[in-house]
């Protein structure tokens, strides 16, 4: 018998009433793909998920924490029903836990057990008051212990880490996220990927003016999201035609406020094409002149389908802080440019009007070269972050 | 493919390859070793040491110094010789057109106290030897210039200064020769040192020299075992070693006919370019004719280098494109003193197996990308 075992405790998943089952079968199946390079055995119950491992448990527990849909992750340590063990195995764990107040609580799914569930909690709080400085705090205690006292054994382990939270990927479906290769487009894609939101990639490239480089950065970059999703399509945009046709109709302050309709019109009508519920985007209120309110009402006004931007309220250095933590920071800082930055107006609007949209927009045909970008879409698809042929 | 990025790297003669592979699989030994195998990879070492001097026609009062290539070999030259001879003078003399091994070698020494003399360039690309003689003095323990620029090709008249300098017996004269080894005829004995990397002439990368008078001493400027006279300690890459000297042979032996034949195809490419508005060139006549700059007057050049790599033909911009930092050779800005030329610069560099329907492909190529690509 292995005595030590890592437990998974489902999050918002318990609000789910019927879809319960459903979504507690997905979450145990991404977290047998996360966790194929490690030699474990996973069950699940109703309301855990129990992983079997040998060798160290920290790498596993890491791995889990970037699962979405799981709450909590404890190591779990299963023991003979002896109280005496029980207690020193308690008392062996909260020495080595950070914290100055702590509270134990019992459960006993056994009922002929011998003491009660109080008479537990107090066992084993009085060993651990008479041997180390930890006080007891029921109402808000550094540590908990909790003890469970079941048919077969009895259960001792304390509240560790942190999960992701979020739901099952693949349980809300996925949304076509428009990546650039910047900072902020990949830490938009992780939080929808933490959420539980699939997602497919559409880039904008204007060759020869941006660089084939970018596309060795986005490979890049979807190796790293890859670690979230394993399965990730990567649509390539050729825009060089409508972004000078762009160049050519509009006055430069509007360039750039065209610009981005003219790819959220083209990303609405690949979305429903690719059965994508969203565009998402890595826009984040005020950062530059396209993201101003004003400019993102505008730039929304050419489509009804849902724009999801999960850095709307996030500054720009907490969006740094994820990409770094996410490992996508120094791929993003790369030097090339993207289509936003080739032919950036001096003087981009920052409170564009739709009239003036419309108004130039009329000056060319751009539903022929949308449909055209649409129509000459290539993909590329990665399984692990690598490419598939 | 068309592959005219030679000054960056050149493909590797296959006879090179060869003898690098030869000696991998059958002499793998380290050549320092006290037993027979180590004494075979030693002999081939030394063979190999004796050739390449011999080729250079060096062999009595030279020593061969194997380097990872030239930028170390820089490194080796500037720096050793500038701490070994400090206590003769602290100055030390260079071109504004110095590869960045060598300029920011100096600029190190600069901040511990040396005095270093950038001297310019001019029209033709390279330093009046008037302004050496000017610049040199009795405190001057170091002149570093190189043989071919390899942004424009402009040659140096290193003969000429090795008079100037030789009026100074305490000054030692270094010379970068990496563009012009191999490719253009040259005096190798005029200068005290030279540097050079093997994978310009058709050798494989990490592999290079410094070729030094035997009468001069360095401070090394890394420690460990006493390989290669004690300045350059790390295990001897034999093989790589062994394939320079076989492509160093075969670039000599063929340089004459290589030459003239490059030179047509620099003029051929000169013609198209010098006649049409929407370029300028900016290699001197006369220079090296494997190295050729140009720079596009109206659109971004960093963008016409992308649109050819799209048609799979290799060319080099200045350097990576940069959207926050505009790329800029100062070279270029040396000779013409014009910021936009400067940012906007393309290198074609030839090899020995460019072809003349490789340069009539490439300028067809970008007659149709100046036509298709926005201007800047």
């Amino acid at each position: 018998m292995n005595d030590r075992y890592i437990m998974i405790h489902y999050g918002e998943l318990g609000t789910k009433g019927n879809n319960k089952k459903a979504f507690v079968a997905q979450l145990n199946k991404n977290i047998r793909h996360a966790l194929k390079n490690f030699d474990v055995n996973v069950t699940y119950d109703h309301d855990h998920t129990f992983v079997d491992f040998s060798g160290e448990a920290e790498p596993i527990i890491s791995r889990l924490k970037d699962v979405s849909g799981i709450q909590r992750i404890s190591l779990v340590y299963k023991l003979p029903r002896d109280l005496e063990i029980l207690k020193q195995k308690s008392l062996e764990l909260i020495k080595e836990a950070e914290g100055k107040t702590f509270k134990v609580e019992a459960k006993r799914t056994d009922k002929t057990y011998p003491l009660s569930s109080p008479e537990i909690e107090r066992a084993i709080a009085s060993i651990i008051l008479k041997n180390t400085s930890f006080k007891v705090d029921v109402h808000n205690p550094d540590i908990k212990v909790f003890v469970q006292m079941r048919n077969d054994a009895s259960y001792v382990y304390l509240n560790t880490v942190s999960g992701a939270g979020g739901y099952p990927l693949g349980m809300n479906g996925k949304v076509l996220m428009l990546l650039s290769g910047g900072i902020d487009s990949p830490v938009a894609s992780y939080l929808l990927l933490r959420r539980g939101i699939k997602i497919e990639c559409l880039h904008f490239a204007s060759p020869p003016y941006t660089s084939t480089a970018v596309i060795d950065k986005l490979e890049d970059i979807i190796g790293k999201l890859s670690y979230y999703q394993e399965d990730i399509k990567l649509h390539i945009v050729p825009f060089t035609k409508l972004q000078e046709e762009i160049y050519n109709h509009v006055d430069e302050p509007y360039c750039i406020t065209i610009m981005r309709r003219m790819m959220v019109r083209i990303a609405s009508i690949y979305a429903k094409k690719t059965n994508c519920l969203a565009i998402a985007t890595g826009e984040s209120v005020g950062q530059v002149a396209s993201q101003t309110l004003n400019s993102i009402q505008v730039i929304n006004s050419v489509t009804n389908f849902p724009i999801l931007r999960p850095l709307c309220t996030l500054d720009k250095l907490d969006i740094i802080k994820i990409s770094k933590q996410i490992g996508t920071y120094d791929i993003s800082i790369r030097p090339h440019e993207d289509c936003c930055t080739i032919f950036a107006p001096k003087k981009p609007k920052t409170k564009p009007k739709e009239e003036e949209c419309l108004y130039y927009e009329k000056r060319f045909d751009y539903e022929t070269f949308v449909n055209e970008c649409v129509e000459n879409i290539e993909t590329i698809q990665f399984k692990s972050g690598e490419k598939v042929e | 493919m068309i592959y005219f990025d030679n000054a960056a790297t050149s493909k590797p003669y296959v006879e090179a390859v060869e003898a690098f592979v030869d000696v991998n699989k059958n002499n793998f030994g380290n050549p320092i070793s006290n037993h027979g195998y180590g004494r075979k990879a030693e002999r081939i070492l030394e063979k190999s040491r004796e050739s390449m001097l011999n080729l250079l026609s060096l062999s009595s009062s030279f020593n061969l110094l194997f380097t990872s290539g030239a930028s170390e070999s820089n490194n080796i030259a500037i720096k050793g010789i500038a701490k070994k001879y400090k206590n003769r003078g602290n100055k030390i003399i260079s071109s504004i057109a110095e590869h960045s091994s060598v300029i920011n070698t100096l600029e190190k020494l600069k901040e511990e106290g040396f005095e270093v003399i950038y001297l310019p360039i001019n029209a033709l690309g390279y330093v009046d030897p008037k302004d050496l003689e000017k610049a040199i003095d009795d405190k001057t323990i170091l002149v570093s210039i190189m043989s071919s620029n390899n942004e424009i090709g402009s040659i140096s008249p290193l003969d000429e200064y090795s008079k100037i300098i030789k009026k100074y017996p305490k000054c030692f004269f270094h010379s970068d020769i990496t563009q012009s080894l191999g490719k253009i005829k040259m005096d190798y004995g005029c200068c005290d040192l030279l540097s050079f990397s093997s994978h310009k002439f058709g050798g494989v990368k990490g592999t290079g020299g410094l070729v030094f008078k035997k009468n001069i001493s360095f401070e090394p400027i890394e420690n460990g075992g006493e390989q290669e006279y004690g300045f350059r300690p790390g295990t001897v890459n034999v093989a790589g070693i062994k394939a320079m000297e076989v492509a160093l042979k075969k670039s000599l032996s063929n340089l004459d006919d290589n030459l003239s034949k490059i030179s047509k195809l620099n003029l051929l490419l000169r013609g198209f370019l010098e006649n049409n508005p929407q370029f300028a060139v900016n290699s001197p006549l006369n220079s090296n004719p494997y190295i050729f700059s140009f720079s596009t007057l109206k659109k971004k050049a960093s963008v016409v280098v992308e649109a050819l790599s799209n048609k799979e033909i290799y060319v080099s911009s200045v350097s990576a494109c940069n959207s926050k930092k505009e790329p800029f050779s100062y070279v270029v800005y040396a000779l013409t003193n014009d910021k936009e030329i400067s940012a906007n610069t393309i290198r074609v560099s030839f090899s020995p197996e460019s072809s003349e329907e490789e340069v009539n492909e490439f300028v067809n190529a970008l007659k149709q990308i100046i036509v298709e690509v926005k201007d800047r």
